[in-house]
């Protein structure tokens, strides 16, 4: 893999050609810019700790069925992707009132949201990236109405995933901005970053902010706060933060599958006097406990555990019900 | 010829295989469930018993056993696999050959002669039967219901790949199947044992020309030693 010359550098990054037509590389700065370049400043170690972040939720979310641009890291501050063309639109989804929302609205910062709120912002500098809805989206032609479905949907499952993941880290997911990209194959998928420069984090505990926040209002200890978060996700105790699930699957005969256990239990329930049964069928049931980072995952695994080897598919089905504990 | 007897945890008819393969004055040996190089055996046994303890089902722990990729290896390299009763389970759960087993229809372990068709004797195992002819093999069972849908069977009749059918079914497997090959026509799956009619004193000696097919067609390809 050959990087070739450089595409585009934006505020936070750099886009590098590769020798892959479909491939891109991406290098993470340093430099840190807010309220639309207004104010510029530079944060040590940034690059870095963004571009490890940034994969390590790109990876979970890649676990989780969102398909995404991400496809391994390269060097501390580089990593490959997949060639997208990005759409002009930033799509935030907010849990709290924060920022603009909280602004705009007149909600204090921190106000839980009844509901959660999705944005579409216009990716123009020169504008200053105003706040576009889908009336606004369809006129100017930046996305079709489908991929505008796609968005919104997507995003809202991505929240849930984050929010459930970074939970169990002690982190509250405030408010995050996500952007999309369309492949050489005409697929939309999620791009771009995921990192404290786009998202709010608080401590779950403490309240305190680890993200861009403490740049753009001059809190200090920028660099740790972007450290702390690596290290919420991958520290020590990143893996006990794992939640612990029960599961009950039930493997069943498929309908029309000979059942003689079933049969003979029906035999013997007639000559107690039960002539009411039409039909038994005799399955099995288990219980499976796992641990794993969400319960999107621990389903996922599960099933491939059942697909595997809990139950023959030839000719059996299984359904299960999986809990927290 | 070299023959390989596989032994999981819970095989129970691996000697049984072994002794067989002796009375052919060919090496045989046994072949631990753990290892993973099978490249000197020509022909691969997997034998009947409860491997696993049948736990789950039959042979759906035995089919993740570290030998089992080896032998699927195998089966892709054309060398010849015998399946027999547990060993067929096997066989069904790793997808070497297609369907499934089902408990036996009467429900009761089943251990007694049957009659068997030989319905394709144009098998690397079948050769020195006749076809159509009636042989005696014993079976021993729990879990010998072959199942299969009705489009795996429609290609099953169509390949030939139904090698054994009984005469009267005592389990009451689809198409009265004991037995049924592989497309490509090296990996064998049978409920019947073999291995237990090698000799008049067990009363039927069927079972041992299954063996002799296999090291006579071995030959008739690689040359006799």
């Amino acid at each position: 893999m050959q990087k070739l010359e450089q595409l585009y550098e934006g505020k936070a990054k750099k886009i590098y050609r590769t020798d892959e037509a479909d491939l891109y590389w991406v290098e993470y700065k340093d430099d840190a810019t807010a309220f639309n370049g207004e104010k510029k400043g530079s944060i040590v170690g940034k690059g870095e700790l963004n571009n490890r972040i940034s994969s390590i939720f790109f990876t979970m979310l890649a676990e989780h069925g969102i398909k995404n641009h991400f496809i391994k890291l390269l060097s501390p501050t580089e990593q490959l992707v997949k060639k997208v063309r990005i759409l002009p639109l930033e799509v935030v989804v907010r849990n709290i009132a924060a920022g603009s929302l909280a602004k705009r609205i007149g909600f204090a910062e921190g106000t839980v949201l009844s509901k959660t709120v999705v944005e579409f912002y216009y990716k123009d500098d020169s504008l200053g990236d105003p706040l576009v809805n889908p009336s606004h989206i369809e006129m100017l032609q930046l996305a079709t109405k489908e991929q505008l479905q796609f968005l919104e949907q997507t995003s809202l499952e991505i929240n849930q995933i984050l929010t459930e993941y970074l939970k169990s880290r002690k982190v509250i997911l405030v408010d995050f901005k996500l952007e999309y990209g369309v492949t050489d194959d005409g697929e939309l998928i999620l791009a771009d970053e995921i990192s404290p420069d786009t998202c709010r984090f608080w401590d779950a505990d403490t309240m305190e902010k680890l993200d861009k926040d403490r740049f753009r209002r001059d809190l200090g200890n920028v660099e740790d706060a972007y450290k702390e978060i690596l290290h919420r996700l991958t520290g020590e105790g990143a893996q006990a933060a794992q939640s612990s699930y029960k599961a009950t699957v039930f493997v069943t005969l498929k309908p029309g599958v000979l059942d003689p256990a079933g049969n003979a239990a029906k035999s013997a329930l007639t000559t107690l006097g039960f002539t009411e049964v039409t039909d038994v069928r005799v399955g099995k049931y288990m219980e499976v406990s796992l641990n794993a980072a969400t319960i999107k995952l621990a389903e996922k695994r599960l099933q491939e555990m059942c697909e595997k080897l809990l139950s023959n598919p030839v000719i059996e089905n299984y359904r299960y019900e999986i809990e927290e504990v | 010829m070299n023959f390989g007897v596989v032994v999981f945890p819970g095989s129970n008819c691996d000697l049984d295989c072994y002794k067989a393969i002796e009375r052919l004055n060919e090496p045989v040996d046994y072949i631990f469930h753990t290892s993973t190089d099978l490249a000197r055996y020509d022909c691969i046994i997997l034998p009947g018993g409860f491997s696993y303890g049948d736990y789950l089902r039959s042979g759906a722990i035995a089919r993740f056993a570290p030998v089992m990729q080896e032998v699927m290896k195998a089966a892709e390299e054309g060398k010849l696999i015998l399946g027999i009763c547990n060993g067929f389970q096997i066989l069904l759960e790793s997808g070497l050959l297609p369907g499934a087993m089902l408990r036996n229809r009467g429900l009761k372990f089943l251990c007694q002669y049957e009659e068997l068709i030989v319905n394709n004797n144009q098998t690397p195992f079948t050769t020195s039967y006749q076809e159509g002819e009636s042989i005696r093999i014993p079976i021993a069972h729990g879990e010998g219901n072959y199942y299969c849908d009705e489009e795996t069977l429609a290609a099953l009749e169509r390949n030939k790949q139904i090698v054994f059918r009984y005469r009267n079914n005592p389990n009451g497997s689809v198409s009265d199947i004991a037995g049924i090959i592989n497309e490509r026509g090296n990996v064998l799956g049978m409920m019947p044992h073999p291995e237990r009619a090698v000799d008049s004193l067990l009363g039927s000696e069927d079972g041992l020309r299954l063996f002799i097919s296999i090291l006579n067609n071995w030959r008739e390809e690689h040359g006799t030693r």
